[in-house]
C-alpha cells in the first residue's frame, strides 16, 4: 500500500516553496534526520527517522536518485517502538514475586522490592523482544507544495508533522474542504457561514 | 503560500452535506459533471459504502456495504433519523479511467482509493509519476465536484429548491427519484 503500489489513503498538506540549492540542503536534512538507531537494547522509546521507500533498512539519502524524482521527492517515515507483552509481562512478574516470598519467608513482598523485580524483568525482557516497525510513505510535489502521507490517524500524522519541521524547517499545513475554493474566497467565505441543513420533513 | 490557514477550517457539517449532495445527485440522474474544454466529463456514483454519524459524534452509528447500499431503506431512515454521512465510497470516471474512493468526512481525505494501473510494467520511476499523474487527476476531479457543490449549497435554489427536494427524497426512501423528478415536472 502506498506511493508505488496498492490503495491509497492519504492526508494531504500544504508546504512552503523549497529554498535555492534544496537538492543538497534537504539531502544532507535527509541524512541528519534519516532512521539511524535500531532498538537493540532495552529501550522502550519509540524511535522516528526517513528510510527510502524501496526498503526500510535503507537509510541512505546521499543518492539524489533514490528519493527525488523530478519534482516528487519521495521517502518513508519508520516508527520502531518495543511493546512487552502485558499478560505474559504480568504473568512471569507474579512468578517472580512469589519466588522472593517465598525465599524470604515472608507473606507479602514490599511495594519498593516488587518495583525493583518489574524493572529487572523489563529489562530483562526487553533485550529478548523485537520491536514493531512501521513506515509510512511520503510524497511531496516540490513544484506544486503539496504533500502526501500514507497514514490518517492522529498520532502517526502529529509524528509526522514534527519530524517533518524538524527536517526541512517548515510547518505543514492539513488540507481543508475550504482550499478546492481558494480561489474563490466569496464562495468559501458564504460555506463558512452556512448552517447545517436539517433534512427531516417535520423541521420545515 | 495561498489558501487558508490552519484554523480557519470548513465546518464540520460541510463534508458530510457535500457527500449527501454526490449521492442525491447520482441517484436523481445527475452523477455527472462537466469541467469544461480542459477537464472533460466526470461520471460518478455511490459503490459499496456509506457510513453515518450521529450529529456532534464522530464514529460510525450505521454502515451500508455491498451493491447500491445508498438504495437500502435503511440508508434513506439513517438521513431521516437525523444522521450525517461519515464516509462514502465514490466511483468516478473521466474518460476511460475509472477510480473507486472513499471519501472521509471532515477532511474529505482520500482513503483505499484504487487507481486505474495504465503501465502495467516499468521501471520504479514510470511507476511513480503515472500514481502521481493519476492522484492528482483524482484530487483535481474532486475539487471539481466540490466546487459545484459549494456553488450549489451557497445559491438562493438550495434554500428555495433543492433543500426540500432533498427532504422529499429523504423521507419518499429508496428508488423514490424518479416518481419525485415526475412530480415536480408536473407542479
Amino acid at each position: 500500500m502506498g506511493v508505488l503500489k496498492g490503495g491509497l489513503s492519504v492526508r494531504r498538506y500544504r508546504a512552503s516553496e523549497p529554498p535555492e540549492g534544496f537538492r543538497d540542503l534537504y539531502t544532507a536534512a535527509l541524512e541528519d534526520n534519516a532512521f539511524r538507531d535500531a532498538l537493540t537494547e532495552v529501550n522502550k522509546e519509540q524511535r522516528v527517522g526517513w528510510v527510502q521507500v524501496h526498503n526500510l533498512l535503507d537509510n541512505s539519502f546521499l543518492d539524489t536518485n533514490r528519493w527525488l524524482y523530478n519534482q516528487y521527492a519521495v521517502f518513508g517515515m519508520r516508527i520502531d517502538k518495543k511493546v512487552l507483552p502485558g499478560k505474559l509481562f504480568g504473568a512471569h512478574l507474579e512468578k517472580r514475586c512469589q519466588a522472593w516470598a517465598k525465599e524470604n519467608n515472608r507473606e507479602r513482598v514490599p511495594s519498593k522490592v516488587k518495583a525493583e523485580l518489574k524493572d529487572a524483568l523489563e529489562m530483562e525482557m526487553l533485550l529478548k523482544t523485537l520491536p514493531s516497525v512501521a513506515v509510512h510513505e511520503v510524497a511531496w510535489n516540490l513544484n506544486e507544495g503539496w504533500v502526501i502521507f500514507h497514514n490518517q490517524s492522529e498520532v502517526p500524522n502529529d509524528t509526522f508533522r514534527k519530524l517533518f519541521h524538524r527536517t526541512f524547517g517548515m510547518a505543514l499545513i492539513p488540507h481543508d474542504p475550504l482550499d478546492f475554493v481558494a480561489s474563490e474566497p466569496e464562495l468559501a467565505n458564504a460555506l463558512v457561514s452556512s448552517g447545517a441543513s436539517d433534512l427531516r420533513m417535520e423541521s420545515r | 503560500m495561498s489558501g487558508h490557514e490552519e484554523n480557519e477550517g470548513a465546518p464540520p457539517h460541510v463534508a458530510g452535506e457535500f457527500f449527501l449532495w454526490l449521492w442525491y445527485q447520482s441517484e436523481t440522474g445527475q452523477g455527472r459533471v462537466d469541467f469544461g474544454e480542459e477537464g472533460g466529463t466526470v461520471e460518478y456514483w455511490v459503490d459499496d459504502r456509506i457510513s453515518f454519524r450521529a450529529v456532534g459524534e464522530d464514529k460510525v452509528s450505521a454502515i451500508m456495504t455491498g451493491d447500491n447500499p445508498s438504495l437500502t431503506p435503511e440508508a434513506h431512515a439513517a438521513l431521516a433519523g437525523g444522521k450525517v454521512i461519515r464516509d462514502v465510497r465514490l466511483a468516478l470516471r473521466r474518460e476511460d479511467r475509472e477510480y473507486t474512493v472513499t471519501l472521509k468526512a471532515p477532511r474529505i481525505e482520500i482513503a483505499a482509493a484504487k487507481l486505474p494501473a495504465l503501465v502495467k510494467s516499468g521501471d520504479e520511476g514510470e511507476v511513480l509519476y503515472e500514481r502521481m499523474f493519476l492522484y492528482e487527476e483524482l484530487h483535481f476531479i474532486l475539487g471539481g465536484l466540490f466546487r459545484a457543490f459549494a456553488a450549489a449549497r451557497c445559491s438562493e435554489e438550495w434554500r428555495e429548491r433543492t433543500l426540500p427536494d432533498l427532504r422529499r427524497w429523504v423521507a419518499a426512501g429508496p428508488g423514490a427519484a424518479g416518481a419525485l423528478d415526475a412530480e415536480a415536472e408536473a407542479s
